[in-house]
C-alpha cells in the first residue's frame, strides 16, 4: 500500500468514528435547544449538567454501578481465570466457551434473560439487578483478558512459592497477581467501558425510577424533558479522556505492553 | 495440586443460573401463549411458531440479515487495512495514540453517537447553514453507516490482536523463500488472521442486528430489525411467547458461532 493511501484509510476510519461525537460536541455549545439551528455559543448547558437533577442523578448512578460492577467483576474474574488457567486443556476450552457465551451474546437476550430470571427469582426490580446485570456482563471480560496472562507465566512459579512456605493464598498474592497485573488492569478498563456505556442491558434490568446515562437519554429523547447537557457531558467525557490519553502516551517511554485491549 | 479455590463451581453455577435456566424458561415460553410472566393464565399453543412464519416479519428478517451483512463487510473493509497498518506503524508513540483514538469512540455514550447520525441525516439539520442537506433517514445507507460508525472499533481490535500475534521470522522465512509482498500475504498473513476475522464479523455482525436503538432513530420507525420485534414483543405487547421463540432462535444461532469460533481460536483471547 501506498504511503497516503495508508494515512487515507486510516482517515476515513476516523471520520467515520468520530463525525457524530463532533454533531454532540457541536451542539453542545449551540444555545438553541433545536438541534437543527445554531442561534449562538453558549456554555449553559455545560453548568446545567449540575442543574438538571435527574442527569446529574443518573450521571452519578452510572459511575456508582460502573465503579462497583468493575472492582466486583475483576476480583471474581481473577480467582476464575486464575482457577480455569489450571484445568487440562479440554477441560478449559469447555468453560472458556460457557464464558464466552454472555460475550457474544445478543445484548437484547442478555437483557430480557436476566430480567426473566430476576423476576422468577422475585428480585425487586432497581439499582440492585442493575448492578447485578453489569457484574455478569463484565465477569467474562475479565477472564478472558485475565487468562492469557496467566498462560505466559512459569507454571512452576507457584509450586515454587508453595515449596518456600508460602500458604495458598501468600502464593496467589506476592507471585501470581503481580505476574499477572497488566491483565487484570486492561481486563477491569474492559469491564468499566462496558458497563458505563451500557444501554440495552440496564435498560431490561432497572426499574423502579432507577437509570442510567443511557436509560436517561433513551427515556427523554423527543420529549421537552431533554436536554443537551447530556450532550454536554459526553464531551466532556470524550474529549476529557482523549487528553488525558495522548498527554500519558507522550509522556511514556512507548512501552507497548498493554496495546491489543479495547 | 490442592486447592481451595471455589470460584469455579461457583462460576459454572452463577452462569447455569443467568443463561441456562433463561434459557429453558424462554424455550418453555415459546410453546405458550401468555401476557408477560402470568404462569397461571398460561396457554400452551404452536401459535408462535405460526406467527414467525408470518409475511409482515419477513422484512425484518431480510433487513437484519442484509443491512447487518452489509455492514459487517465494510467494517471488515476498512477495519482489516487499519489493523493491518496498525501493526505495522514503526512508531510507538503514534501506534498508542492512534490505537487509543480507536477506542475513544466507545467511551462516547451509543444512543449519543446515533443521534449524532440522526440529526446529520434530517434534511433539516446545522449542515443547512454550511448548504448541505441529507435526506437519509429512513434509508437502509443511513442504518448502514450508523451500524458501520457504532461497531468499527470491534472489527479493528480482535484482527489487530491476531495480527500481532504473527511472528516476524514466519514473514522473513516467506520473503526468503521468494514469495513477494502479495504472495506473502494472501499464504501466510491472512490465514493466520482468519481467527481474528471471525470474531471481528461476529461481534459486529450480531450487536447490528439485534440493536433495537440505532434502526429505530436512523429508520423513523420504517425499518424494523430482529432487535426491535423482540424488543416490542416483550416491552410494548407483552407477548413473551413470540419474543422467547425469536430469542431462543437467536442464542442458537449464537451458540453455533462461538462453538465455531471457540474451535478455532484456542487461546481463547480473540474476543478482545
Amino acid at each position: 500500500m501506498k504511503k497516503s493511501s495508508k494515512v487515507l484509510l486510516v482517515i476515513l476510519a476516523l471520520a467515520v468514528l468520530y463525525i457524530p461525537i463532533l454533531i454532540i460536541c457541536f451542539l453542545s455549545f449551540n444555545d438553541s435547544l433545536r438541534p437543527y439551528e445554531f442561534s449562538g455559543f453558549t456554555l449553559k448547558w455545560y453548568s446545567e449538567i449540575f442543574a438538571e437533577k435527574t442527569l446529574y442523578e443518573a450521571i452519578i448512578n452510572s459511575w456508582i454501578i460502573a465503579l462497583f460492577a468493575t472492582a466486583i467483576s475483576t476480583i471474581c474474574g481473577t480467582f476464575i481465570a486464575i482457577r480455569i488457567s489450571k484445568l487440562k486443556q479440554k477441560h478449559r476450552q469447555t468453560v472458556m466457551f460457557l464464558n464466552n457465551l454472555p460475550i457474544v451474546n445478543a445484548d437484547i437476550v442478555t437483557g430480557i434473560s436476566l430480567m426473566i430470571i430476576f423476576s422468577i427469582l422475585g428480585l425487586h426490580f432497581g439499582k440492585y439487578t442493575m448492578l447485578l446485570a453489569h457484574i455478569f456482563f463484565c465477569i467474562p471480560f475479565v477472564v478472558l483478558s485475565v487468562l492469557p496472562r496467566l498462560k505466559m507465566m512459569d507454571e512452576n512459579s507457584y509450586d515454587a512459592a508453595r515449596d518456600l512456605g508460602c500458604t495458598h493464598l501468600q502464593a496467589v498474592f506476592k507471585v501470581i497477581i503481580p505476574a499477572i497485573k497488566v491483565g487484570i488492569i486492561s481486563g477491569a478498563l474492559i469491564a468499566f467501558t462496558m458497563s458505563i456505556d451500557d444501554f440495552i442491558i440496564s435498560y431490561y434490568t432497572t426499574g423502579d425510577g432507577f437509570s442510567n446515562f443511557s436509560t436517561w437519554i433513551y427515556s427523554r429523547l423527543n420529549r421537552r424533558s431533554f436536554s443537551p447537557a447530556a450532550y454536554a457531558y459526553n464531551t466532556i467525557i470524550t474529549f476529557g479522556l482523549l487528553i488525558i490519553l495522548i498527554y500519558i502516551n507522550l509522556n511514556s517511554k512507548g512501552d507497548n505492553k498493554h496495546e491489543k485491549k479495547h | 495440586m490442592k486447592t481451595r479455590n471455589i470460584s469455579l463451581p461457583l462460576y459454572l453455577i452463577w452462569l447455569f443460573v443467568l443463561v441456562f435456566i433463561p434459557f429453558l424458561i424462554m424455550l418453555f415460553l415459546s410453546f405458550t401463549k401468555t401476557r408477560g410472566l402470568d404462569f397461571s393464565h398460561l396457554v400452551f399453543s404452536l401459535d408462535n411458531f405460526k406467527d414467525i412464519l408470518d409475511p409482515i416479519y419477513f422484512d425484518a428478517y431480510v433487513n437484519s440479515i442484509v443491512l447487518s451483512a452489509i455492514a459487517s463487510l465494510l467494517c471488515l473493509l476498512i477495519g482489516y487495512p487499519v489493523a493491518y497498518i496498525l501493526t505495522n506503524l514503526k512508531s510507538n508513540k503514534l501506534k498508542n495514540i492512534l490505537l487509543a483514538m480507536f477506542i475513544l469512540p466507545m467511551w462516547s455514550n451509543m444512543l449519543l453517537r446515533i443521534i449524532g447520525w440522526e440529526i446529520l441525516f434530517n434534511p433539516h439539520s446545522i449542515l443547512n447553514s454550511i448548504g448541505i442537506s441529507f435526506d437519509l433517514i429512513g434509508s437502509p445507507l443511513a442504518i448502514i453507516i450508523g451500524m458501520v460508525s457504532t461497531y468499527l472499533p470491534l472489527m479493528i481490535f480482535p484482527i489487530y490482536t491476531s495480527l500481532n500475534k504473527l511472528e516476524s521470522s514466519l514473514l522473513e522465512a516467506s520473503y526468503d523463500l521468494g514469495a513477494s509482498k502479495f504472495q506473502t500475504f494472501k499464504s501466510v498473513i491472512l490465514p493466520l488472521s482468519l481467527p481474528g476475522i471471525y470474531s471481528g464479523l461476529t461481534m459486529t455482525f450480531l450487536p447490528s442486528a439485534t440493536n433495537f436503538a440505532l434502526p429505530e432513530r436512523l429508520s423513523g420507525g420504517n425499518i424494523n430489525l430482529l432487535g426491535n420485534i423482540i424488543n416490542s414483543n416483550f416491552g410494548k405487547s407483552f407477548n413473551y411467547g413470540f419474543g422467547s421463540l425469536l430469542s431462543v432462535i437467536l442464542i442458537s444461532v449464537i451458540f453455533v458461532l462461538v462453538f465455531f469460533i471457540n474451535r478455532k481460536d484456542k487461546d481463547g483471547d480473540l474476543l478482545l
